[in-house]
């Protein structure tokens, strides 16, 4: 039976001669929820943009709304009712809800804007979808969720049928979670049909009505959605039994490395406590927005403290900046590689070397070709694949390889105190093992007290010797050792 | 391909080591073209008079051209050179007259050091772009450059030898130019802070988490161009024999064009003193031959503009082309 609203069938897709997609098939009917799953790179991204016109499949066939396309490009997906709702907000901050919800159509009489028409219609939207939010507040004044119900709002005034959502949950309170329910449950009931991308498993029995997941470009299970239990979805998505406390060896206690006591910021997390020892793993895990990342962003000098006091090796330290802290034997890993991390134009040699410059000569010169040994090294160690060797500029690697680059740079410049954030993400199943077992290990061999912040579970589970929950800003619970449970922390964070 | 896979093949230290074509290869491809081509055209090109005035005309420009590499090379830019230079070259013919040499090149130096400070307190303290602060800077200082001559020349007596001496045949500007290039081209290479304005210049905002002193190094980096400008203006004014105050008008614009030319990005991140040096050797013999081919001189200044136009294209052609790349 064709689906009704979009049928996708057989859709291959290639890049540089590398298949990614090897004919998946792809159905949604209208009033429907599709939750789509599977890992980083398992081609779920791409099927979607396949669907929004924004690349074109190497073959297949699209069919939406009864008509077969041979080639659909943005416009057309447009003309068509699909919309895309991305996890990172499009709206223009400066500009008012009711502007953005009618952005670039303002409804003009006499060719001019009319402020009286564009705020009742935008009203109307709003009204439409139960939402109360003032409609000459400034986009930028708005939390997060509220933002993204304005991009849904948007959508629905450009007569959208079919609504793309790209993990929307990721960045959003339990609140604002409901709150985006609702208005999905108001849109079934309206007749759009939804593709919902999420790494939530347990957001799959509360919205989907059917589920596909993906792997390695492949369809691998399609079901419906009550039906799908936890185990069989994680099944599917890593194509083997989900890794079940495969724990770390526990290391006995020796030094203490880091106490951080009573740390507070102005907005994001307050009254925070914990240690960290030589050689152990903590990882403070929590959803976006809990103040996980931002404690970490606090001790390393990028965010301002307004309290609170930090112990490195017995020492008071004040972050004040990044290069008070690095000097200082601390490392940072930051969660958007692209923007804070790597050095896009530059070699990988440079980028692995850069915080260990002052160590590969004297009176401030580098010694010709100890950058290439360096990287050589680590790149042997952590398997870092690099084609052209260390003169390879760090952007044209995969996201896994220039991790491994950025996480060697602070190896490289003998870090006691190591500051992760998200350090899995973006990077494909293979290399996140990888990068797993390269932090334990380097953790235990140099002694190094690592503390990671994650929103994601798993990380936790197979990373941490001892694992922090936080949720709204405060450290909820403790575990340490086997107790550090998927379905634990979970149930805790939330 | 899986990751797996692609790892299992992958022995790093075993990877091909390919040189590509360096970037400036076609650069260098034009500047012969060109050369033969004023070769052929007229009989007083190829001569070693004539090459010594070409590196003579371009030596002033090169000496600005050097911290404007690193400048741009950390994704900044001073345009104030040309009036800093005017400025610097009427403070030296004023104090020499008055009180000879080494009070008028002390006075420069000072002056050079604290223009310095004032375009980089704008860029790095209070946050103005360089392009903007540079700007004000230019068209300030042009002001006071006419300000200090009361809008004249100004005659400067005994004090040509910086301009025009030629020891061991080869000319004093030459030399320290050529000098300047290679202490440039070493701190770039070779030094920490060269290569942290490289990376400053390719992710600003990477450089500053990394826990690079970026304030600091642009700092520095401003006032070596601060410096440069007031040698270039004293070495300009040694060679006139007079300090005026419209001698410098445009030097900034021949010192982007050369470093542009030479392949540095205006994005940051990219280029080297060598292409800088290349960039600066087209723009040279272009005005050489053009004026050898008594083509009116209006004609060099719309050649200069076009060759300034094209080599901003074509770096942004190249970024483009990179960016589909990556």
């Amino acid at each position: 039976m064709k689906a009704d609203l979009v049928h996708l069938e057989n859709i291959h897709k290639s890049f540089n001669g590398v298949e990614v997609l090897h004919g998946v098939d792809l159905s949604l009917n209208a009033g429907e929820v599709l939750a789509l799953l599977g890992e980083n790179g398992a081609g779920k991204s791409t099927l979607v943009k396949i669907l929004a016109g924004d690349i074109s499949p190497t073959s297949g066939n699209i069919t939406i709304q009864g008509s077969e396309l041979a080639r659909l490009d943005v416009y057309q997906a447009r003309q068509l009712g699909v919309r895309m709702i991305f996890q990172e907000l499009n709206d223009a901050p400066t500009l008012t809800v009711a502007e953005n919800i009618f952005l670039g159509q303002w409804p003009r009489v006499n060719g001019m804007v009319s402020w009286k028409e564009l705020k009742r219609k935008a009203k109307e939207v709003l009204d439409r979808l139960e939402v109360n939010i003032p409609v000459d507040a400034m986009a930028g004044s708005l939390r997060v969720g509220e933002r993204q119900l304005l991009e849904i709002a948007r959508a629905l005034t450009q007569n959208a049928k079919v609504l793309v959502l790209d993990e929307p949950t990721a960045a959003l309170s339990n609140v604002e979670v409901d709150r985006l329910f609702i208005v999905m449950q108001q849109l079934k009931s309206q007749g759009v049909g939804m593709i919902y991308i999420t790494h939530r498993l347990d957001e799959v029995a509360q919205v989907a009505d059917r589920v596909q997941v993906l792997r390695d470009g492949n369809s691998v299970l399609t079901t419906a959605g009550k039906e799908a239990s936890r185990d069989e979805l994680v099944t599917a998505m890593l194509g083997h039994e989900a890794v079940k406390n495969v724990r770390p060896e526990p290391i006995k206690t020796s030094k203490r490395a880091v106490e951080v006591k009573n740390l507070s910021s102005f907005t994001e997390f307050e009254d925070v406590s914990f240690s960290v020892d030589e050689g152990e793993v903590v990882c403070i895990f929590g959803k976006i927005g809990s103040g996980s990342a931002e404690i970490l962003e606090s001790m390393f000098g990028l965010r301002p403290l307004s309290g609170g006091e930090i112990k490195i090796f017995g020492k008071n330290f004040i972050p004040n900046n990044p290069g008070i802290s690095a000097d200082a034997g601390i490392g940072y890993l930051p969660a958007d590689r692209q923007r804070l991390g790597s050095f896009g134009s530059r070699s990988v040699a440079e980028n692995l070397s850069v915080r260990a410059w002052h160590t590969m000569g004297r009176f401030g010169f580098v010694k010709s070709g100890l950058e290439a040994i360096a990287f050589n090294r680590w790149a042997e160690a952590l398997r870092i694949n690099s084609r052209r060797g260390p003169t390879q500029e760090i952007a044209t690697l995969s996201g896994g390889n220039q991790q491994k680059v950025l996480l060697a740079r602070w190896f490289e410049a003998h870090v006691n105190v190591l500051l992760l954030v998200e350090p899995t993400r973006g990077v494909d199943v293979g290399a996140r093992r990888d990068i797993y077992e390269i932090i334990r290990m380097q953790a235990r061999e140099s002694n190094m007290a690592v503390i990671v912040a994650t929103s994601d579970y798993e990380e936790v589970v197979l990373l941490a010797d001892r694992a922090l929950i936080m949720a709204r800003g405060k450290i909820v619970s403790e575990l340490t050792g086997n107790a550090v449970d998927a379905n634990t922390l979970v149930s805790a964070s939330s | 391909m899986s990751e797996s896979q692609t790892m299992s093949q992958a022995v790093v230290s075993e990877a091909k080591k390919r040189r590509s074509i360096p970037a400036t290869a076609p650069l260098v491809v034009f500047l012969l073209a060109m050369m033969t081509f004023f070769t052929i055209t007229s009989e007083y090109f190829f001569d070693i008079e004539n090459f010594k005035n070409i590196l003579v005309a371009m030596a002033v420009t090169g000496v600005v051209c050097i911290p404007g590499t690193l400048l741009m090379i950390s994704g900044q830019v001073d345009l104030s050179v040309g009036s800093s230079a005017a400025v610097s070259g009427m403070i030296l013919a004023k104090t020499v007259n008055a009180h000879g040499i080494v009070t008028g090149l002390v006075l420069c130096l000072i002056y050079g050091l604290v223009i310095g400070l004032i375009n980089g307190f704008f860029v790095t303290v209070v946050g103005v772009s360089s392009l903007i602060t540079t700007l004000g800077t230019l068209a300030t200082l042009y002001g006071v450059a006419l300000l200090i001559g009361n809008g004249q020349t100004v005659g400067m007596r005994n004090f040509d030898w910086l301009g025009t001496a030629q020891p061991f045949h080869v000319p004093l500007p030459v030399i320290i130019f050529a000098l300047l290039s290679i202490a440039g081209a070493v701190v770039l290479r070779k030094t920490v802070y060269g290569r942290s304005l490289y990376a400053i210049g390719s992710n600003p905002n990477a450089a500053r988490v990394v826990g690079i002193r970026s304030n600091r190094i642009l700092m520095l980096t401003f006032i070596y161009s601060g410096v440069a400008a007031a040698l270039a203006g004293a070495i300009l004014t040694s060679q006139l024999s007079a300090g005026d105050p419209n001698a410098a008008r445009g030097l900034e614009l021949q010192a982007i064009t050369a470093i542009v030319l030479g392949g540095a990005s205006l994005a940051g991140g990219r280029g080297t003193l060598f292409g800088t040096v290349l960039g600066l050797l087209v723009l040279g013999v272009l005005n050489n031959g053009l004026i050898l081919l008594d083509i009116p001189t209006f004609w060099q200044r719309i050649a200069q503009g076009v060759m300034l136009i094209l080599a901003v294209s074509f770096d942004q052609v190249r970024q483009k082309l990179n960016d589909k790349r990556g």
